[in-house]
C-alpha cells in the first residue's frame, strides 16, 4: 500500500508538466492517504518490508484521516484553480508524501528527514510567485523559523536517543516514562519549542501570518488544515503519550501557552483586512484551543485523572480534525473569492453572495463552525472544551478551580472575539453592498463543490459526533472511558432539532420569499456603498478597549493650499504595532546581525588562518579531552 | 406530570413574555407619573406589525430575511434547556454550557442581519452588539461560575439546596446572584448599557440591527427580544431562587419571579442613565470580577 502511494506521488512529481495527469496522481494519493487512515483506526495494516521505518497506531490513523481529508478536498479543489504553476506540480506531490511520512515515521531517522523534506517542498509552495511582492521574504521567514524548530526537534529526539540507545519510536513509547525527571524536562523544553514553532504557538507564530497569505490556496489550506497539525501531533506523540508524567510544572506551561495563543491569535486576526491573513492568525487561535485540550490532558496524565486525560485528549484531537475540515474550507474560500474578484481585501469587497452564492454558503458554514455555534463541528469539540477546562473545578483545591474558571472564561472571551471576527469577515465580504466595481470571473464547479463538500463534512461532524468519538477512543489504549459518553449531557439531537425545526417553522409563518424591497434607511440622504462599516470602522471599539496589545497609532494629515483649516483632502492613516517584532524579534534580529558582523574579523580569508584555527581546535579538543 | 408541567412551563414563558415586557413599560411610566399603555400593549404591537407589508433593503439577501427566525429559534432552544419548574424528566437536555453556545448564535446571526442591511446603522449595530458579546460571554460564565462550584458539573437545576446547605455559602450566593443581575441587564440590551427605547440611531446598539426591519420580521424580533429577557431570567431563577417542592407550586413562582423581574427592570431604567459605549467593558470586568469573588468563595469552602 505505502509502495503504491510512494508510485503515485513519484508519477505526480515526473509529470508535473502535464497538468491534467498529475493532478489525477495527486488527486489519487490524496484519496489514498484517506482510505489508508480509515482502515488504519480499525485494523492494524501488515508490514512486509517497511516495518522498522513506518509503523501505524491509532494516532498516527487520525492524523492520516486529517491529512488525507484536506489533501482529497485541496487537490479536487487545484482543478480549477488557477494560481498553480508546473513548479508548484511539481512540489505538491512530494509535500502530500513527506506529510505522510513524517506521519508514518517510525524512528528518528525517517522522521526528520520526512520533517525537513516537508519543509524544503512547503517553502517552494510558499514562493510559487517569488516575483509578487513580500513573497521571497514572508518564504524565507519561514524557512528559517521552520529550520529553528528542526534544530530544537532533532536534539530534544537526540537526547531520547542517547539515553535509549535506540533510535525506533515503539522502543521509547515503552521505555522513554522511566528516563529521569531532569532528563524528561530537558526533552519537554526541546521538543516542546520545536514542535510549538512548526504549530505556530505565540510568540513563534511570526511566520504563519506571513507564509500561509502569499501561497496559493490550495497550498494554504493543506499548511493550516495538515501541516501544522504535525505539530500537535508531535506534542501528543512525545511529550504527552511517551513521556508520560512529567515536572508537574509542565502543565501549567501549556495551558498558559495555549491561553495566550488563543486570545492573542483572534485580537491579532481582528485588525487584519486580508482574509487571508485574518484566517492564518485563527490559525494561531485554534491551535490554542487545542492546546489548552492537551493541556487538560497533561493535568489529568499527571495527577492520575482518567476523565481529565480521556476528556483533554478528545477535545483537543476532535478539535484538530475539526479545525483542518473548516480552516480548509475558509482557505478555499478564500482563494476562490480572490480568483472571482482580484482581490482579497475584506474594505474592496462586499455583496459577493449574489454572484457566488455557492462560496458564500460555505465561507458562511466555516465561519459559524470555526465561531463553534450549533449544529457544526467546532461547537462539539470547543464544548468538549470548555467541559474539560470546568472540570478542573472541583473539591481537591480552590486555586485549581480558580485556574479553571479563569481559563473558561480565557476560552469564552477567545470565542466570542472569533464569532466577532467571523461575523465582519463574512458579513463585509459577501453581504451588503459592493464597496468597489470588480470583474467577476465565474468559478468552476470544483472550487465550488470542494467547499460546499468540506461544509457538509463539518455539518455532519457536528450533529452526529458520536461515532466519531467511538473512533477516537483507540487512540490511547490507557484511557478507560468510552469517550461517546462524554457527550451524553449535550443531548446535540434535540438541540439540533429543536434549531432546524424551530428555523423553518419561524422561516415559514414569517413568509421569507413574500416581501417588498425597498430603499434602504440613510437620514433622508442618498444612500450608497460607502456608508456600510468597514473592517477599521468594525473593529473599533475592540481596538480601543485592548489598546494596551494593539498599540494602535494613527496620523491625520491635512494637505491643500489652505490647510491645517480648509484642506483639500485629509490622509487617515491607523496602524497596530506588533509588540513581539518590536520588542522580541527585532532585537533579536539586531543582535544576531551585530554578532554576525563582528565575527567576520576573524573570517578574514586565507587559507592558513582557517589552518591555524582548525589546529588550534584539535589541539584545545586534545588537551580537553586527555 | 413532569413532562406535562414542563411543556406548560416552556409555553407558557414564551406567550407570556411580551406580557413581561409591558410590564417593564407600565412600571417605568408608573415611575415617570404617566399611566402609559395597557400592559398588552406589547401584544398589540407584535399583532400590528404582522399585518404590514413586508419590506426588505435593496441589496439584503436571503439572510437578511432568515436571521430573525433563527435568532428566535436559538431563544426557544435556550428555554427549552431550563426546567421551568426544578424538574425535568430524566432525558430531558439541560446543559448550561449550550446555552453560552446558543446565545452566540444569537448574537452572531444578528450580526450578520446588520451587515446585511447595507446601511451605516445596519454595521453600527453589528458591531456593538458582537462587541458587547466578547464582554458579556465571559462576565457570564464569572457570574455563573458558582454553578460549577457548587454542583462541580453544568447541569441546570435548582441549586437552592446547595447553596443554603452551609451559612458560609449566603455571602457568595448574594455576590453571584448581583453579578448576575449586571450581566444579564447588558445580555438583555437594557440599560445602563443599552436602551431599548431610544429613537436616536447613533445611541443604539441592540435596535440599530433591527433598523432596516419592518412587518413580520420585526414582529418575530421584537417577541425575540421579549423572550431573551423571559427566558434568561428564568435560567437565573431557576438556579440561584427559591424552589419549592410542589411542581405546580414552582411553576407559579416562577412566573410570580419573572413578573418581578420585569419590575426590577423598569425600577433600574427609571434610576440609572446609559453608561458610555467606552465604559462598558469595565461594567462587565465589575461584574465578573464578582462572579469570580463569589465563586473563590465558594470553592475555598468546597476545600475546608
Amino acid at each position: 500500500m505505502l509502495g503504491g502511494l510512494l508510485a503515485l506521488a513519484a508519477l505526480a512529481t515526473v509529470t508535473y508538466r502535464r497538468e491534467r495527469i498529475t493532478r489525477t496522481m495527486s488527486l489519487l494519493l490524496s484519496i489514498g492517504i484517506l482510505t489508508y487512515g480509515v482502515i488504519g483506526l480499525w485494523h492494524d495494516t501488515p508490514w512486509g518490508s517497511w516495518a522498522g521505518l513506518v509503523q501505524l497506531t491509532g494516532l498516527r490513523s487520525w492524523f492520516l484521516v486529517i491529512l488525507g481529508l484536506v489533501a482529497t478536498m485541496s487537490t479536487w479543489y487545484s482543478v480549477g484553480y488557477h494560481g498553480l504553476r508546473p513548479s508548484a506540480h511539481f512540489w505538491l506531490p512530494m509535500f502530500l508524501f513527506s506529510m505522510l511520512v513524517v506521519i508514518l515515521a517510525a524512528n528518528l531517522w525517517v522522521f526528520m528527514t520526512a520533517w525537513e523534506s516537508m519543509t524544503i517542498t512547503s517553502f517552494f509552495l510558499v514562493t510559487t510567485h517569488p516575483w509578487r511582492p513580500n513573497v521571497l521574504k514572508s518564504g524565507y521567514i519561514y524557512l528559517v523559523m521552520s529550520q529553528i524548530s528542526a534544530m530544537l526537534i532533532l536534539s530534544g529526539f537526540m537526547m531520547i536517543d542517547a539515553h535509549l540507545h535506540t533510535a525506533q519510536f515503539a522502543v521509547w513509547a515503552s521505555r522513554a516514562s522511566a528516563l529521569p525527571l531532569a532528563t524528561k524536562s530537558l526533552i519537554f523544553a526541546l521538543l516542546g519549542l520545536g514542535f510549538g514553532v512548526k504549530s505556530g504557538v505565540v510568540p513563534f507564530h511570526i511566520w504563519l501570518p506571513r507564509a500561509h497569505p502569499v501561497a496559493p490556496a490550495p497550498v494554504s489550506s493543506l499548511m493550516s488544515g495538515a501541516m501544522i497539525k504535525l505539530g500537535i501531533f508531535g506534542i501528543v506523540q512525545f511529550l504527552l503519550l511517551d513521556l508520560g508524567p512529567s515536572n508537574h510544572f509542565w502543565p501549567w506551561i501549556i495551558l498558559a501557552v495555549g491561553a495566550a495563543s488563543s486570545l492573542l491569535g483572534v485580537l491579532y486576526a481582528l485588525m487584519e483586512h486580508d482574509v487571508k491573513r485574518l484566517l492564518a492568525y485563527h490559525s494561531i487561535e485554534n491551535i490554542g484551543i487545542i492546546l489548552l485540550g492537551l493541556g487538560v490532558m497533561s493535568l489529568g496524565i499527571d495527577r492520575h485523572h482518567p476523565l481529565w486525560v480521556a476528556l483533554g485528549l478528545v477535545a483537543s484531537m476532535f478539535h484538530t480534525l475539526n479545525h483542518a475540515v473548516f480552516k480548509s474550507q475558509l482557505f478555499l474560500a478564500a482563494g476562490a473569492v480572490e480568483q472571482h474578484t482580484g482581490s482579497l481585501d475584506i474594505d474592496h469587497l462586499g455583496g459577493l453572495i449574489r454572484t457566488i452564492p455557492g462560496i458564500a454558503l460555505g465561507f458562511m458554514m466555516g465561519s459559524m463552525a470555526i465561531s463553534a455555534l450549533p449544529p457544526f463541528n467546532g461547537f462539539i469539540s470547543e464544548w468538549l472544551t470548555f467541559r474539560g477546562v470546568l472540570d478542573l473545578i472541583g473539591p481537591g483545591s480552590a486555586t485549581l478551580s480558580l485556574y479553571g474558571l479563569g481559563l473558561a472564561m480565557v476560552l469564552a472571551l477567545t470565542g466570542a472575539l472569533a464569532s466577532l471576527c467571523f461575523v465582519k469577515a463574512s458579513g463585509l465580504t459577501f453581504l451588503g453592498e459592493p464597496r468597489h466595481p470588480v470583474d467577476h470571473h465565474p468559478l468552476p464547479l470544483s472550487m465550488v463543490g470542494s467547499v460546499l463538500g468540506l461544509g457538509i463534512v463539518a455539518l455532519v461532524l457536528g450533529v452526529v459526533p458520536q461515532p466519531v468519538l467511538n473512533v477516537l477512543y483507540h487512540i490511547d489504549p490507557v484511557v478507560r472511558i468510552a469517550p461517546a459518553t462524554l457527550l451524553v449531557p449535550l443531548h446535540i439531537r434535540v438541540i439540533v432539532g429543536v434549531l432546524v425545526i424551530g428555523s423553518a417553522l419561524f422561516a415559514g409563518i414569517s413568509r421569507v420569499w413574500e416581501v417588498r424591497t425597498v430603499p434602504r434607511w440613510a437620514c433622508g440622504r442618498m444612500p450608497d456603498s460607502a456608508m456600510q462599516y468597514t473592517s477599521q470602522s468594525f473593529t473599533k471599539s475592540i481596538r480601543t478597549t485592548f489598546a494596551l496589545i494593539y498599540r494602535p497609532q494613527r496620523t491625520i494629515v491635512r494637505l491643500g493650499a489652505d490647510a491645517p483649516d480648509f484642506p483639500d483632502t485629509i490622509v487617515y492613516r491607523g496602524k497596530t504595532v506588533s509588540i513581539w517584532e518590536q520588542y522580541l524579534y527585532r532585537p533579536a534580529y539586531n543582535t544576531i546581525w551585530r554578532v554576525s558582523h563582528w565575527s567576520t574579523r576573524i573570517q578574514r580569508g586565507p587559507v592558513r588562518l582557517y589552518l591555524a584555527y582548525l589546529l588550534g581546535t584539535v589541539g584545545i579538543l586534545l588537551a580537553v579531552l586527555h | 406530570m413532569v413532562w406535562f408541567v414542563q411543556i406548560l412551563g416552556i409555553g407558557l414563558m414564551f406567550a407570556l413574555s411580551p406580557l413581561f415586557w409591558g410590564i417593564t413599560q407600565t412600571t417605568k411610566a408608573r415611575l415617570q407619573r404617566r399611566r402609559g399603555p395597557s400592559l398588552w400593549q406589547p401584544y398589540w404591537v407584535i399583532a400590528k406589525n404582522w399585518q404590514k407589508d413586508t419590506t426588505v433593503p435593496e441589496f439584503s439577501s436571503l439572510i437578511f430575511r432568515l436571521a430573525p427566525s433563527i435568532t428566535m429559534a436559538a431563544l426557544v432552544a435556550i428555554l427549552i434547556s431550563i426546567p421551568v419548574a426544578g424538574q425535568v424528566p430524566a432525558s430531558w437536555p439541560r446543559n448550561l454550557l449550550t446555552v453560552f453556545f446558543l446565545l452566540a448564535l444569537e448574537r452572531f446571526w444578528t450580526g450578520l442581519a446588520g451587515l446585511d442591511a447595507a446601511g451605516t446603522f445596519g454595521g453600527l449595530g453589528a458591531s456593538r452588539v458582537t462587541t458587547l458579546g466578547t464582554g458579556i460571554e465571559p462576565a457570564l460564565l464569572a457570574a455563573l461560575g458558582i454553578v460549577w462550584g457548587v454542583s462541580g458539573h453544568a447541569t441546570i437545576r435548582p441549586l437552592a439546596p446547595l447553596l443554603h446547605a452551609s451559612p458560609a455559602r449566603l455571602f457568595p450566593w448574594v455576590l453571584a446572584s448581583v453579578s448576575l443581575a449586571l450581566v444579564l441587564l447588558a445580555e438583555w440590551g437594557r440599560l445602563p448599557v443599552d436602551n431599548p427605547d431610544t429613537h436616536l440611531e447613533l445611541t443604539m446598539i441592540h435596535e440599530a440591527t433591527l433598523l432596516e426591519y419592518d412587518g413580520r420580521f420585526l414582529a418575530l424580533a421584537e417577541w425575540a427580544m421579549a423572550l431573551k429577557v423571559t427566558a434568561l431570567a428564568t435560567l437565573g431563577w431557576v438556579l440561584l431562587g427559591p424552589n419549592c417542592r410542589s411542581l405546580w407550586a414552582n411553576l407559579a413562582l416562577r412566573l410570580g419571579e419573572v413578573g418581578l423581574t420585569a419590575i426590577a427592570i423598569g425600577v433600574v431604567e427609571s434610576r440609572f442613565t446609559k453608561v458610555r459605549f467606552f465604559r462598558i467593558p469595565m461594567y462587565l470586568a465589575a461584574a465578573a470580577g464578582i462572579g469570580v469573588l463569589a465563586f473563590y468563595l465558594v470553592a475555598g469552602g468546597f476545600s475546608g
